[in-house]
């Protein structure tokens, strides 16, 4: 059922254009890489006992399998821009420290 | 003038059917509940259709993480949804409103189940959706259950400590605690010793609290009506370190020269906490001249706090304790569907756009549109 394939579409004002997801080809399971339990539930010796039942071979089981493929681009896109977030900002502390450092803190731009 | 409950029945029906989900902390909580029409009255009860729980344990040592509670939910819910319906024997089209909880709670697990809500009430023809305060649920199904007309309600659970009396329409908050909530106290003593989270944290802290026999001193900090813990929390914790860490440190019961056991530091943090509560609700009940109690929440259930409470409630003029079991105590969808039938019958619900979680939500916001004496 061609209606049932899901899609998204994540935009953002320092994209210049809009970025669109879609399951693509493969095989789409239930089991997403971005959904997995918390690695301190396993390294404390607890153990998975809520793994997602596996998708029926129905439109909306085919449905439930493509949107976790979907899911898991979108956390894996999400995850990356937040990193590169996180480094601009730690860029723009490193110089801050610079600027501190060699101007003590005096911003000439503002002396006046 | 008694509030009409059934302007909104439908056509040539002659009863209500709802359709409750709870998840805003570890307990995934589905629930059918059926109302006949006319006032809920000894003679007309709230019929229990079905009420299941499915819950997420974590390891020993180990709290639950929102990221992996929401998993939990969003994993299980659609397997507990068509238990809760088959054992109800009924079909999804039969339901006249789906109930979930919209707050207090963690917000990734109130996110999963909300999720659900709007899923089924679209795939069932528009069912109208009722957002429940998840407090309002553990009152009004505690007084279904005990018959309990009008008490001064504590509700203690793993995210909430509150003694509550109605007025006007509202439930109105007397007192509460000004840190952490007692469950969320006790859970996290049962860490520091290790305790196992099976079948909960609480109730191992009761069954070795059993077995204790020295009472520590530990500090009391009832402010006013309010309370705190976390001090009480910290110290204990300190205790236990110094007694089983790396050092272990042999500390000796004054009065029998014996030494200090994990089960007496859990027989002295539940007598502690529970007197605090205790002293709170009788203060309560002097405010607004009542002498019923009614007593929800997971901490609820704990048998030693309703003991001490009928202890206090028995020297009181006609004084009466109102307690419920686990099924009801513990959160659990029932309840849910329970007050939100309520709410829907008197034309209360939450259009999709309305339907946003929050995870700060108090008691007294909500109208108690049924009720009105």
């Amino acid at each position: 059922m061609s209606s049932l394939i899901p899609k998204a579409t994540y935009s953002a004002p320092d994209l210049d254009e809009s970025k669109i997801f879609t399951p693509g080809d493969g095989i789409h399971t239930t089991d997403g890489q971005t959904t997995q339990i918390s690695d301190i539930v396993i390294n404390a010796g607890g153990e998975d006992r809520d793994k997602p039942t596996e998708a029926k071979d129905t439109p909306l089981g085919h449905l439930r399998a493509e949107l976790t493929t979907l899911q898991d681009q979108i956390n894996i896109f999400l995850t990356e821009r937040m990193k590169q977030e996180k480094n601009k900002q730690s860029e723009q502390e490193e110089a801050d420290i610079e600027r501190r450092i060699l101007d003590d803190g005096v911003d000439e731009d503002d002396s006046d | 003038m008694t509030v009409d409950l059934d302007q909104y029945v439908k056509p040539g029906k002659g009863h209500y059917i709802a359709l409750g989900l709870e998840g805003s902390a570890n307990k995934l909580g589905v629930g059918v509940i059926k109302h006949n029409i006319g006032p809920l009255s000894q003679t007309n009860r709230a019929e229990v259709l079905s009420n299941i729980r499915d819950t997420y344990v974590t390891p020993p040592g180990e709290g639950f993480l929102p990221r992996d509670t929401a998993r939990h939910h969003r994993n299980w819910v659609v397997r507990i949804i068509k238990k809760a319906l088959i054992e109800a024997n009924i079909k999804g089209t039969d339901i006249d409103c789906i109930c979930f909880t919209q707050g207090p709670g963690m917000g990734a697990p109130l996110q999963s189940v909300v999720i659900a809500a709007r899923t089924l009430a679209q795939l069932w023809n528009n069912i109208p959706l009722v957002g429940v305060n998840h407090c309002i649920g553990h009152i009004e199904m505690g007084r279904e259950i005990t018959g309990a007309d009008n008490p001064v309600v504590l509700y203690v659970s793993g995210g909430n400590t509150q003694v509550i009396a109605y007025s006007k329409q509202r439930y109105r908050i007397f007192g509460e605690t000004l840190d952490i909530a007692i469950g969320n106290c006790l859970d996290r003593f049962a860490r520091t010793l290790k305790i196992p989270n099976e079948p909960a944290p609480g109730y191992n802290i009761e069954q070795m609290a059993k077995k204790g026999k020295h009472l520590i001193n530990l500090p009391y900090t009832v402010k006013g009506m309010d309370m705190s813990m976390s001090g009480i929390l910290g110290y204990i914790d300190q205790l236990a370190n110094d007694m089983f860490g790396k050092q272990p440190k042999k500390v000796i019961d004054e009065v029998s020269g014996e030494p200090i056991t994990p089960e007496d530091l859990c027989f002295s943090l539940q007598e502690i906490l529970f007197s605090m509560l205790v002293e709170i609700t009788e203060r309560a009940l002097a405010h607004v001249n009542s002498n019923q109690v009614l007593i929800v929440g997971g901490v609820g259930s704990n048998e030693r706090l309703q003991e001490m409470m009928k202890l206090m409630i028995q020297d009181r003029k006609n004084g009466q304790i109102y307690a419920t079991d686990e099924r009801f105590c513990i959160d659990n969808g029932i309840m849910i569907a329970h007050a939100g039938l309520l709410s829907y019958r008197t034309g209360q619900t939450n259009l999709i756009n309305d339907t946003v979680c929050t995870q700060r939500f108090r008691t007294d916001e909500v109208f108690i549109k049924w009720r009105d004496d």
